[in-house]
């Protein structure tokens, strides 16, 4: 029985964890300010 | 406390092996994604190019004609229409601007495409379009989905306003990194003026009077790193020719662009670098990590096994279940 417990203890975080990650995402953050280029840049 | 350390070690062991499949599966797609505020910009040249003097209306070979393009991520817009499409969507406004040897401008044509920050599939939003004209894209842009599969792919044309097959040619190594080589070739195509005209006063409406039309063809060849699906090099052999009309003094047609397009050596170089270390990334995601919790699951586990075994000892009777004192009866 505590071996059940443990090992749905470690599949709970394991989830836990996953979810947490994918939800918090990645900021967007925001719009470059650089223009669209008209002249050639010298390097990238 | 031996029994302890086995139970905390099975615990961790299935901690670890659940990670594996679920990075993997449920984490890439959701993490692995085009950030909307990417800003990129691209330096093609065509070497010896042929181009039209829209002065004399004559053909005439140049030593070099630059073409700057820009993909900028639109945040404020991507966020707008992922309220109603349900998923991340990446808003790129683009400008491909082609600049002869005099450091003029030859054309410039903006774009907006919408697509899956992950799939890379077009999403359909208020504001796609190529040159101010509204388009509904289908197939793939500039960049193939993570995960690249050895098969052809829908590309969109965007002089065209067209989408065609873009056939896969094989495996190739392309300065160090293996890559899928795809080509499509978009036959002669009757397409549109550019809105913005290299000479002061003509417009596409004023050149369509003449009933001058421009045709175009190109084959179309890209290098494409398979796990991050960005291409690490691209080429063209592109065409554009005028024909028929009052504005060609009578010849039935005149070559108003014919050049190699390659990309500058400065940008292969900084393009390469930078998707070796995408790719590096995405290995994490969907091999480094899964496999390297896979292995240590099953080396905990392994190891709380070997605790479990050893805490009994041969001979031990069966712990005993530790039960409530039975009252006693008088």
């Amino acid at each position: 029985m505590r071996a059940l417990i443990a090992a749905a203890t470690g599949l709970a975080v394991a989830l836990a964890l996953v979810f947490t990650i994918t939800a918090l995402g990645s900021p967007a953050g925001e719009t470059s300010p650089k223009p669209l280029l008209t002249t050639v840049p010298a390097h990238p | 406390m031996r029994r302890k350390a086995g139970l905390i070690l099975l615990a961790l062991a299935v901690f670890f092996t659940a990670l594996s499949p679920l990075l993997r599966w449920y984490a890439f797609p959701r993490l692995a994604k085009i950030p909307a505020n990417q800003y990129q910009d691209m330096v093609l040249e065509a070497k010896d190019a042929t181009l039209l003097d829209y002065g004399t209306m004559q053909a005439r070979k140049v030593p070099e004609v630059t073409i700057v393009q820009t993909l900028k991520g639109n945040v404020e817009e991507s966020e707008k229409i992922e309220k109603t499409a349900g998923r991340d969507v990446v808003v790129w406004d683009g400008l491909s601007y082609v600049v002869g040897p005099d450091g003029k401008m030859v054309s410039k044509i903006p774009e907006r495409y919408i697509f899956d920050a992950h799939t890379q599939e077009p999403v359909h939003a208020t504001g796609e379009m190529v040159d101010g004209d509204p388009v509904k894209r289908q197939g793939i842009e500039f960049k193939w989905p993570f995960l690249t599969e050895k098969r052809d792919y829908q590309y969109f044309d965007a002089q065209a306003r067209v989408t065609a097959p873009i056939h896969y040619k094989g495996t190739q190594n392309f300065r160090g990194v293996d890559v899928y080589y795809f080509e499509q070739t978009i036959p002669w195509t009757k397409v549109r003026f550019p809105r913005t005209m290299p000479v002061e006063g003509i417009t596409p409406e004023s050149v369509a009077k003449t009933g001058t039309t421009r045709w175009y063809t190109t084959v179309r060849k890209f290098w494409v790193e398979p796990l991050t699906g960005a291409p690490v090099y691209g080429e063209e052999i592109h065409k554009e020719e005028l024909r028929g009309g009052t504005l060609l003094g009578g010849r039935d047609k005149v070559t108003a662009f014919a050049g190699h397009v390659k990309m500058r050596e400065d940008y292969i170089e900084s393009t390469v670098d930078l998707v070796k270390s995408n790719r590096t990334l995405l290995l994490l995601l969907t091999s480094y990590l899964p496999w390297g919790f896979l292995a240590l699951g099953l080396l905990l586990l392994a190891l709380s096994l070997y605790l479990e075994a050893r805490g009994r000892r041969p001979g031990d009777p069966e712990p005993t279940k530790d039960s409530e004192p039975e009252p006693v009866t008088a």
